[in-house]
């Protein structure tokens, strides 16, 4: 009796979870076409201004003017709206729209709003603060950077980007490798990315960090911005850090802003006993640098037991001018050279 | 011996093997369902916290770390759709990618569409030989503008894991996407799956992405432009079982740091470690699941700090079988390769140093995806047997399957209401109507008879029979001129 007791209400409880689920199902929908059309309906009156400013045809300012009077939930709406498009323009549009915000006060309420206790209101007044520029939150968007919400440390670093205070990249870098509360790699890079030339020293120094990711953010956008300073460090991990990925991120950038001498750590990082995805970013760095020093490694290169790094030797050698073109002399029968000629004649035909 | 002393006895044996198996099946019933359970809290945590990112979602068009991607694409017959697909393929949402097309000895017009699409030239190119591959290279071409970053390689016909891995050694970026020729990315879909490349580039060695089901949906040159139900009922259901695989179990075992299974259909992968592990194993019935086993195996025995991640916001949508007979032989090599997979990998079952692999997500492998429709089947012929003998309460067997089924039903509902809540694809009311009816009927017939196909698969690989792979017929897409 028990035993069949048991059997009846377990089927209740599943037979019911399962009607509830379909009612859930169907608020969720409904829920959304209602919110939707409701914002459709409030936002519509306001839309031919919004696209004049959009545009950057509101010379008199008259539209933007006439999006300040909104309020109540239609200016709620149009202010998501806003932020939204402020990710996609720039210049006298993107400044128009965001006075437009300060009017609202949408501004001061994102300020207030980074100490919300709901992480996505947090998340998305640290994304305002960083769309319209405000400089002076830049110390409230670094301690964001600590949040305990993965989603707001990453719209703090995303913040900081757009304002550009080289002030913030020390903490923006140092967040990526902090311990449980680390920031994810490429959002860091986006947010230095956009920070002034002040921030050499910064990722001179995030080189030297414990944390691997952090070494390659910092390897990679020294390359990327020729931040010549950081070449001795970038030197030192080419040759002994213990992951592949930040050494082969090294390689990349000595490519790009590596000197002369630069030739000589590149070629070490050839041999055959590298691993091979490094070998290959070596070359393609020596081809990258152009220097005419790096030539008898490359000819030497062009026997190598792998097809790849000898057609990419080959095609380093093709762009170092004569003295490249007279080390591939003897070798015009070798797949790599052939193959290399062939892909650089068709790419000049296409220029 | 009498017919009633023959029956008599049979009663007493079913009576017998009921009383000895009850207690057992019981266990097993509580563990399975306690199981989904926790995945399903385990997923409703994930995308708790996807939406979370989703609300707060950033525009990321692939700046700055994102690496380079080769989509692998392997062709066999594809004349009809490969042209379309390598342009959609190719006019992805994607800083820097690449796609690398193999000609797996097709019989038809395949390479001379590419060729002709693309102005093909040959290139006198060797291909390393980083992973081995038994076929011999026939050539390689690319297109002649010199801008398009297409490589083509034409080759003995051997079968898609050698396609993909002579792919792999044609490749030059550092990633490699794996996807069948008649798949459908999304635009972003990409991006999406990178990303976890780009935020924690030097640990994550893996990431799969959600597959659907295309059938029924409007396509225009190779895009998705309007989301429909398929058409039919066993399509239907396929679907039912795919936002089950792909929104509760891949997203939870992802959770738990367990994920084991990348489909074949959309996976992603750093080029060195499939190097390293040595590609695809051409020997293998369940060769993608073999190679994340094969990776885990790896980054686990040399102690490396790696991460295999699940990214459940839909990248690929793929044609799936419409007819039960190639249904039946895609149920069978799935569950031959789960098995000869498992088995060849069991010896990393309860060893510490596998982690969570070898301690969860195996021996939940071994027992609810591997033997549970071994138990099913038992089930589908002891209840109906008892029933027949009388030696069972009719209400009370009645309200067991009710129970049983009624469950199944309830974890494809969660699944749902996960879709409907994250990903809303299905614009159609009557699409909600037709997925809940699909989820009952699911247990009506259809969850037999694959129960049925997937044991021939485990029994023809103890037998040792030969693999044969079935040709799936595709009906194509309903296609619009663009």
């Amino acid at each position: 009796m028990v035993g069949a007791a048991l059997l009846v209400g377990a089927t209740v409880v599943i037979l019911g979870a399962c009607l509830l689920l379909v009612i859930l199902v169907v608020a969720v929908r409904a829920r959304r076409h209602s919110r939707n059309q409701r914002d459709e309906m409030l936002l519509s009156p306001l839309r031919p201004p919004l696209i004049t400013v959009a545009s950057g045809e509101d010379d008199d300012g008259a539209a933007t003017e006439e999006l300040t009077w909104a309020t109540g939930v239609s200016r709620t709406v149009l202010d998501r709206n806003i932020v939204e498009m402020l990710t996609k323009i720039r210049g006298v549009p993107a400044d128009q729209l965001v006075r437009v915000l300060e009017v609202h006060g949408a501004v001061d309420a994102a300020v207030a709003d980074l100490t919300s206790r709901s992480t996505v209101r947090r998340a998305r007044a640290a994304q305002l603060l960083g769309l319209a520029k405000a400089e002076h939150t830049v110390p409230l968007l670094v301690t964001a950077l600590g949040d305990e919400a993965m989603e707001v440390r990453n719209s703090a670093a995303y913040a900081l980007g757009p304002i550009g205070d080289p002030v913030a990249a020390g903490p923006v870098l140092a967040a990526i490798g902090a311990p449980e509360r680390g920031l994810p790699a490429a959002t860091a890079a986006e947010a230095l990315q956009s920070m002034g030339v002040g921030i050499s020293e910064v990722l001179r120094d995030g080189m030297g960090d414990p944390n691997p990711r952090t070494r390659m953010v910092a390897a990679h956008l020294s390359g990327e911005r020729s931040f010549t300073r950081g070449l001795p460090e970038l030197r030192r991990l080419l040759d002994d850090d213990p992951d592949v990925t930040v050494r082969e991120t090294s390689a990349t950038a000595i490519g790009r802003l590596g000197r002369g001498e630069d030739v000589d750590i590149l070629v070490r990082h050839t041999v055959d006993s590298e691993p091979l995805a490094l070998r290959r970013a070596c070359v393609i760095a020596l081809g990258e640098l152009g220097d005419p020093a790096a030539v008898p490694a490359l000819a030497t290169l062009l026997a190598d037991a792998d097809p790849r790094l000898a057609e990419l030797a080959a095609s380093a050698l093709l762009t170092m001018g004569p003295d490249g073109s007279s080390a591939l002399l003897g070798h015009e029968d070798d797949a790599a050279v052939r193959s290399a000629r062939l892909m650089a004649s068709l790419q000049r035909a296409s220029a | 011996m009498s017919w009633d002393g023959l029956i008599e006895g049979l009663r007493s044996f079913v009576v017998w093997v009921m009383d000895v198996s009850s207690v057992p099946i019981i266990i097993y019933f509580l563990l399975i369902n306690t199981s989904l359970l926790v995945l399903i809290g385990l997923a409703y945590l994930e995308f708790r916290a996807q939406q979370r990112r989703r609300a707060t979602a950033l525009t990321w068009q692939g700046a700055g770390l994102a690496p380079g991607v080769s989509l692998l694409v392997p062709a066999y017959n594809e004349e009809a759709g490969i042209v379309t697909a390598v342009k959609s393929f190719l006019t992805l949402r994607y800083p820097r990618h690449e796609v690398v097309v193999v000609d797996d000895g097709s019989s038809d017009q395949t390479f001379a569409r590419l060729e002709e699409a693309f102005d093909l030239v040959q290139v006198p190119r060797e291909l390393p030989h980083e992973v081995p591959v038994r076929a011999r290279v026939l050539g390689i071409w690319v297109p002649r503008d010199g801008r398009t970053r297409l490589v083509v390689v034409r080759k003995e016909n051997s079968g898609r894991s050698e396609a993909i891995n002579v792919a792999i050694n044609a490749a030059s970026e550092p990633l490699v996407a794996m996807i069948d020729g008649d798949s459908i990315l999304e635009p972003d879909g990409l991006l999406h799956v990178t990303r976890p490349f780009a935020d924690d580039p030097t640990r994550m060695v893996a990431t799969g992405g959600a597959i659907r089901p295309v059938n029924g949906s409007r396509v225009v040159s190779g895009r998705i432009v309007r989301v429909e139900m398929p058409q039919t009922w066993i399509p239907r259901i396929q679907l039912v079982e795919y936002l089950r695989a792909f929104l509760l179990g891949r997203t939870g075992w992802s959770r738990l740091g367990g994920l084991i299974l990348i489909s074949g259909a959309f996976g992603l992968f750093r080029r060195d470690v499939v190097v390293e592990v040595g590609g695809l194993d051409p020997d293998s019935i369940g060769e993608d699941f073999e190679l994340v086993m094969r990776i885990h195996k790896r980054m686990r025995d040399e102690g490396r700090d790696y991460k295999v991640e699940f990214v459940p916001e839909p990248v690929s949508w793929t044609e799936v079988p419409v007819t039960a007979t190639v249904l039946r032989n895609q149920r069978r090599r799935w569950h031959r390769g789960l098995w000869e997979t498992l088995w060849a990998y069991r010896g990393m079952l309860f060893r510490p140093k596998y982690g969570r692999i070898g301690f969860l997500a195996l021996p939940y492998y071994w027992l609810f995806e591997l033997i549970a429709p071994l138990l099913e089947f038992f089930g589908i012929l002891i209840v109906p047997l008892a029933l027949l003998l009388g030696v069972v309460n009719v209400p009370f067997a009645i309200l067991f399957l009710v129970l049983a089924y009624g469950y199944a039903v309830l974890v494809t509902l969660s699944a749902m209401v996960v879709d409907e809540w994250a990903f809303h694809k299905h614009d159609r009311w009557r699409a909600i109507w037709q997925t809940i009816a699909a989820s009952v009927l699911e247990n009506i017939g259809y969850r037999q008879a694959t129960v049925w196909w997937r044991l021939e698969g485990w029994w023809s690989s103890l037998r040792g029979k030969k693999h044969v792979w079935g040709v799936m017929t595709r009906t194509g897409f309903d296609e619009d001129p663009a």
